[in-house]
């Protein structure tokens, strides 16, 4: 894809979540333009940054460092950042998505059908794997440390 | 092109119907169960073939859009870290080494995964992490959400959404109970990156310690907000890179599907 095309979807992508604000939490678009519009500049700008720049990282590791240190506080616009994306509802960017996700699975249907099964067995795994992991390691440098 | 502006009305359409129906919750057993715009979303594209609305051009074409609209996930992640990361230096030794228990998960579920249940590249994206939104995010990256990573990583996200309240409840009652743990590294256990999955955890340990509520809450919430800071950096550096190697070992040959960037 062109880099116009690519933008032409990122503006679309924050239309849809502006509708999907709207209608699912009440939010006015007007008054989540202004957040909606930071994340499409964090958005552009990083996946920019991994066109351009000589450290070949995905480009949602420069989006998501942008993110971090554009809402760090004491940086500045960092609390009109907070402010303004805070009007940007997490589950209404979560809508699109699936909504993509959606019209491109039709063909995938029938792998999800024989994998689909095994998938859920193995997801509930990983939580008790990363709940296990976590609570072990937690365990042993609290006992190491003399904590409890 | 037409095919585009097809795909971005139809999604339009599945937004509004999604969010006019709204977030819908309901008790079951020791949890309640989401149901979610984004899963409404979701089944309707399923049905979009069958109703002759999408033929194989318009899929084709809504899948690198995929990873387009999840980067506005992964810049709104972001915005809140940056907030809380002053947070990760005043969290004592143990509060930052159970973060790498976090990877617990690919030593526990690709074996079965590969071994057991003798799947593909789909353990790949379902194993290396519990499957959040910043584990969409990665995937749809590094591998593209339409390939088999991405089914692994939708269907565990979706099963995650769907039952992961209840799960993490009835597991850490279990743990609880089991008397092998102190309160206190399961408090810590039970932030793992989803809100959620993390009040229906804590909801056992605290039961069963109820004077010391304040304080196990407080370990669950500050392990809960590092697991959000480190999660996308841990899954991209240290998740993959392991499931990708082991999954090797495993399969005891060369993949053939390496990692490729999404938009190229």
């Amino acid at each position: 894809m062109t880099t116009a095309s690519v933008f032409r979807v990122f503006i679309i992508t924050a239309v849809l979540s502006l509708v999907g604000n709207w209608l699912g939490f009440n939010i006015n678009p007007i008054a989540a333009l202004p957040g909606m519009i930071i994340l499409l500049i964090l958005v552009a700008l990083g996946y920019w940054l991994s066109r351009v720049s000589p450290i070949k990282l995905p480009s949602i590791a420069y989006i998501s460092a942008l993110a971090i240190i554009a809402s760090i506080p004491g940086v500045p616009g960092a609390n009109l950042v907070a402010e303004y994306v805070g009007r940007v509802e997490f589950l209404s960017l979560t809508t699109p998505v699936l909504a993509y996700t959606g019209i491109s699975i039709g063909k995938d249907l029938d792998a999800f059908r024989r994998q689909g099964p095994k998938i859920v067995v193995i997801a509930l795994l990983t939580f008790l794997g990363t709940f296990v992991g976590s609570a072990l390691i937690a365990q042993v440098v609290l006992k190491l440390t003399g904590a409890i | 092109m037409r095919s585009e502006w097809k795909v971005h009305l139809l999604a339009l359409g599945m937004v509004i119907i999604a969010e006019s129906i709204g977030t819908i919750r309901f008790q079951l057993g020791p949890g309640t169960v989401l149901l979610l715009p984004m899963l409404y979303a979701l089944v309707i594209g399923m049905f979009l073939p069958s109703l002759r609305l999408v033929n194989n051009e318009d899929m084709e074409t809504a899948s690198p859009l995929i990873g387009f609209a999840v980067m506005f996930l992964t810049a709104k992640m972001g915005t809140s870290i940056g907030p809380n990361l002053s947070s990760i230096f005043k969290a004592g030794p143990a509060l930052i080494l159970q973060e790498f228990g976090n990877l617990g998960t690919i030593f526990f579920a690709l074996p079965v995964a590969v071994l057991l249940l003798r799947m593909g590249r789909e353990a790949v994206g379902a194993c290396f992490s519990i499957s959040r939104e910043g584990s969409l995010a990665i995937v749809a990256d590094l591998y593209g959400l339409d390939s088999a990573e991405g089914r692994g990583v939708m269907g565990a996200y979706i099963t995650g959404t769907l039952f992961g309240a209840i799960f993490n409840g009835l597991m850490s009652g279990f743990l609880v109970n089991t008397g092998l743990f102190h309160p206190i590294p399961l408090a810590m256990a039970c932030g793992t990156g989803s809100a959620s999955m993390m009040a229906a955890a804590l909801g056992p340990v605290v039961a069963a310690y109820p004077e010391m509520t304040t304080e196990l809450t407080a370990y669950a919430a500050s392990s809960q907000l590092l697991s959000n800071v480190d999660g996308l950096y841990m899954s991209l550096f240290l998740g993959i890179p392991i499931t990708e190697w082991l999954y090797r070992v495993f399969k005891g040959k060369p993949v053939a599907n390496e990692p490729h960037p999404a938009h190229d």
